[in-house]
């Protein structure tokens, strides 16, 4: 097996999901 | 509407908390509470106001070309909740 065929770049497939999440504040009561 | 060809910058309303995985941002007017889940994401946020555009500011800050989507996406959900905002042409830094 080429290692070429199967690389991925797990970066480039970097989604939205990977870098924010909103949280409701009223589900921090007690932590911050 | 291309916001990487925009000027940025945070909300004079938000506050940047570093967190291990990132940042936590929170907005004091409409108390908002995003997580920021990259430190390379906190970094854009931060310097979005030093730079003409989005796309300059990702360059700047190491972004690879192929995370740029990713990257606009997700201040497209922070522009959303006003965690930043679009900078006048005149109000450059």
């Amino acid at each position: 097996m080429n290692p070429e065929d199967t690389a991925t770049d797990p970066e480039a497939a970097l989604t939205a999901e990977d870098l924010i999440e909103e949280v409701s504040i009223d589900g921090m009561c007690g932590v911050y | 509407m291309d916001l990487l060809a925009q000027p940025w910058s945070l909300s004079p309303s938000v506050a940047l908390r570093p967190e291990p995985f990132g940042a936590l941002a929170y907005h004091f007017g409409n108390r908002r509470l995003t997580f920021l889940k990259r430190p390379e994401l906190v970094a854009v946020v931060r310097a979005l106001g030093e730079h003409p555009t989005v796309a300059s500011a990702l360059v700047a800050c190491h972004i690879p070309a192929a995370q740029h989507a990713a990257y606009a996406e997700a201040l497209t959900g922070l522009a959303r909740t006003d965690m930043i905002r679009p900078r006048s042409q005149g109000a450059a830094a």
